[in-house]
């Protein structure tokens, strides 16, 4: 029993070891991207259109949808307790600093995650790796770093589309419901957000972005031999990402509003 | 000739296993190895081994005595600049086209060639090698022929110092294999290092140099190509039986095999 938990410890601290070189060769060609030649700049546009561009419709929807639900509860409801006036404050909580960078990471764990985990584990298990590694292309280079900054570019987009979206459109599809004067919302909601919020839903993005891209490459790159493996490695992306998120979005929130 | 690559005690665990065991190798430079032996011998671990895609969990692996582990990333990158790899099953990037496949060495090697003659240079190889009609066909729409010779002709675009074949005309027909050995034959008429993996004795006796032969992760003999084909050693003649076994009829004389005869 001892020994079990000794090997598992062991396995654990390995692979957790493996997982900090990873990341640390990732943020090393970060930084070395811009000196790199460009051969992987077409591999970042491409993940921003597939990220980025392809998503804009569900995530709109899901803007609008979570939007107009807060105004017509909050109409509804905060008037029975005389708290009227404080729907903007909810809707800048809810959508500027928690569900938007939230609710887009989840979006973009579930399409891009996933696809960035699949695909790298099908180019591991059919040598396609070995290849590039074969002709002198660093796959950290090449594959995930492009993968990375196009998603963190494409998140930090969506996050502010995201609260655009959540708090103009949804005023929109609220007057179907609940009618309120356009200037009376908008002169409040001004007066409510403000620039923390604003820098909170930035960071958000860009911490979550980042660390969505970075499990998914890392998931990806670990798939060995086995087609098997590959969904495996697909779950694993969004299970740790989710939990990583989750983590993040505390810690953020934690030091900017405590 | 010196030695381009040197294998000292390397050994490879695969799954607690040993894909490879104290194996000691010298590639010559301007020379052509072959390495022979079974299915799952671990040959094509050998020669992922000495590309140095795979680094070992024992001993060294230099390139003109410089341990691969510690050489530099612009040393790396030079030596990845002068050599090709083929792979058994292509290995061909899928989410490109074929003309991306072999637009993609140079461009990252030789980016100051220009767009322009990149092009000319890719479609030129194509037309060499048969595949003039496919530049924008994705792999999986080729043949598993077409494949290995886009794969071959990847290798050999940048005009490669030293290739690492891994069993070029296998699976494939009789056309291109012509094709293919043809192409290799250029090669090594031009002084290109070759270090291949084959079952193919007709290949063999057209190009070998030097021959290993390889049994369960470990090298039984390993000289002169026309030495070790005449080696009467019993051990060695069993495994060149069994290789040369799989795709000759059973009485075939294995001595007339890997002097060119037909299978």
């Amino acid at each position: 029993m001892l020994a079990r938990l000794g090997r598992w410890a062991i396995e654990r601290a390995r692979g957790t070891g493996y997982a900090m070189g990873f990341l640390a060769q990732v943020v090393r060609e970060i930084l070395l991207f811009p000196r790199r030649r460009q051969v992987a700049f077409r591999v970042l546009v491409l993940q921003i259109l597939f990220t980025g561009i392809e998503a804009l419709g569900i995530v709109g929807l899901i803007a609008l949808a979570i939007g107009a639900v807060i105004i017509v509860e909050g109409t509804t409801l905060l008037p029975r307790f005389g708290q009227s006036g404080l729907l903007h404050q909810i809707l800048i909580v809810v959508i500027t600093r928690e569900l938007g960078p939230v609710l887009t990471a989840f979006v973009i764990i579930a399409r891009s995650g996933t696809a960035i985990a699949t695909e790298l584990g099908n180019m591991v298990v059919s040598h396609e790796i070995e290849a590039y590694v074969s002709v002198g292309i660093n796959p950290i280079s090449y594959l995930a770093v492009p993968r990375v900054l196009g998603v963190t570019i494409a998140m930090v987009a969506l996050t502010v589309y995201f609260n655009i979206f959540g708090l103009v459109g949804s005023y929109l599809v609220s007057q179907l419901v609940t009618p309120t004067p356009v200037a009376e919302y908008f002169r409040n909601l001004l007066a409510t957000i403000q620039a923390r919020d604003v820098l909170s839903t930035l960071v958000k993005g860009l911490v979550f972005g980042f660390i969505v891209s970075v499990v998914a490459t890392f998931q990806g790159f670990k798939v060995k031999v086995a087609v098997t493996e590959i969904p495996r490695a697909a779950i694993k992306a969004v299970g740790q990402g989710f939990v990583l998120v989750f983590l993040a979005d505390a810690l953020i929130t934690l030091i900017t509003y405590v | 000739m010196s030695e381009l690559i040197s294998l000292r005690g390397v050994a490879v665990l695969t799954d607690g296993h040993e894909s490879l065991c104290d194996v000691d190798l010298d590639i010559t430079e301007g020379a052509c190895t072959l390495v022979m032996g079974p299915s799952g011998s671990g040959k094509s671990t050998l020669l992922k081994v000495a590309a140095g895609l795979i680094p070992p969990d024992r001993g060294t692996v230099s390139l003109r005595g410089d341990d691969f582990g510690s050489l530099g990333e612009r040393s790396l990158l030079a030596f990845r600049r002068t050599n090709g790899f083929v792979f058994q099953d292509g290995a061909l990037w899928e989410n490109k086209s074929i003309f991306e496949n072999l637009a993609l060495p140079l461009q990252v090697h030789f980016p100051e060639l220009g767009a322009d003659e990149i092009r000319d240079r890719v479609l030129a190889m194509l037309a060499r090698g048969g595949l003039a009609d496919s530049p924008s066909l994705r792999p999986a729409q080729l043949s598993g022929g077409e494949r290995k010779i886009a794969s071959f002709l990847r290798a050999a675009i940048t005009g490669p110092s030293v290739v690492f074949l891994d069993e070029p005309t296998l699976s494939i027909d009789h056309t291109k294999t012509a094709l293919i050995t043809g192409m290799i034959r250029d090669l090594k008429a031009g002084g290109c290092t070759i270090f291949a993996v084959t079952h193919d004795p007709h290949l063999a006796s057209l190009i070998a140099d030097r021959l290993v032969v390889i049994d369960a992760g470990r090298i039984v003999v390993e000289g002169p190509f026309d030495a070790v084909k005449r080696d009467a050693d019993p051990r060695v003649r069993a495994v060149l039986a069994q290789v040369l076994g799989e795709i000759s009829s059973f009485d075939t004389d294995l001595l007339d095999l890997l002097d060119g005869g037909s299978p």
